[in-house]
């Protein structure tokens, strides 16, 4: 029986899908198998991010409606063995599904696969409600700014009302910014959210360019963000996590300059 | 003197600062207006019994690790004789 995680921040824009996308192929890269559902209906994107939106024929709405069997809306990528993506339906409204038809899509999901991995819209709406309806545990990404982590408390609230064991990563920490005192480190933002942390991944120009591309970063190589995503998947299966060294300011631009332009200051 | 010291903290301390009051006050699920409310309500029930200044009777919200606390504070008058 696999795990269904929901991940979600309230707030749009902070990395829900990126988050998803790299989790999902790192897990997979790792031998487990995984299905990653995007729950935005109306605004698909997941498919795009993956790079996989020119193979779509069936979608999360037609299998829930029968058009379909679940496993023939599922969309394999080739890149990797074990992953797959269940895409939303573009044209639907957040409402053609409810919370029970996604318990029930997880359920069957969770039987073939180790992993359901679910991509929850932004807001605390029905899109909110049918995305963590069939999760076991949540993830909650929020970068470290006012607006993102005022949105991650809401929805950190709502997750613990229907006992949903919640993590959080936090995202885009510039340790530049950090260390001038002009950003929240991700120690402030375990500390306001009170939950356990999953990860911290650093501000990586590497993750834009995956992205234009359609292609996971964790598959093109090892940058900055692409490590951590690795990492955080790892913890989720249990295995062991090697330390990362910490590392200053000045040790991160001579390892930027080393292999990699990450972080610019 | 306030502003002078407010303007040397970091941009990080005073998100932290907003934050930590922002969450309370969202955690505790009461808006200003309602809080006005209570306030002077309280205000008025402690004056039913010891002569204060209503105006000086403070209510605020505190959240640390996802309690939070309501916490009302009123200067007492000095007794006489």
């Amino acid at each position: 029986m696999g795990r269904a995680i929901v991940i979600t921040s309230g707030k749009g824009g902070v990395g829900k899908t990126t988050t998803t996308c790299n989790l999902g192929a790192a897990i997979a890269q790792l031998g487990a198998s995984v299905v990653l559902i995007d729950a935005d209906i109306g605004l698909r994107n997941l498919d795009v991010v993956m790079g996989l939106e020119n193979r779509i024929v069936y979608h999360l709405v037609d299998a829930i409606a029968g058009r379909c069997t679940i496993q023939k809306a599922l969309i394999k990528d080739r890149r990797l063995d074990n992953l797959w993506l269940l895409p939303a339906s573009q044209t639907d409204d957040k409402d053609a599904v409810s919370p029970e038809d996604m318990v029930g899509l997880i359920n069957e999901l969770k039987a073939t696969h180790d992993f359901v991995l679910i991509d929850c819209p932004a807001g605390i709406e029905q899109g909110f409600r049918n995305a963590i309806a069939g999760a076991d545990e949540a993830i909650v990404v929020a970068t470290p700014e006012v607006s993102s982590i005022r949105d991650a408390d809401r929805v950190v609230g709502l997750l613990a009302q229907r006992d949903i064991p919640t993590r959080l990563i936090v995202n885009r920490i510039s340790p530049h910014l950090v260390k001038k005192g002009d950003m929240l480190s991700q120690a402030d933002v375990i500390e306001i959210l009170a939950l356990e942390l999953l990860g911290g991944v650093p501000l990586d120009e590497h993750v834009v360019a995956s992205t234009n591309k359609g292609m996971p970063a964790v598959l093109e190589g090892k940058s900055l963000a692409a490590r951590e995503f690795t990492r955080i998947a790892k913890r989720l299966l249990g295995l062991e996590v090697e330390p990362e060294r910490e590392v200053g300011f000045f040790g991160r631009i001579g390892r930027a300059l080393g292999f990699s332009s990450a972080n610019p200051a | 003197m306030w502003n002078f010291l407010r303007n040397r903290q970091s941009s990080r301390e005073v998100a932290k600062g907003r934050l930590h009051l922002v969450l309370a006050h969202d955690r505790a699920g009461i808006e200003g207006g309602k809080l006005q409310e209570m306030r002077r309500e309280i205000a008025a029930v402690i004056s039913k019994y010891v002569p204060i200044d209503i105006e000086a009777v403070e209510v605020q919200i505190e959240s640390k690790s996802r309690a939070t606390e309501l916490r009302v504070s009123s200067p007492l008058p000095a007794r006489n004789g």
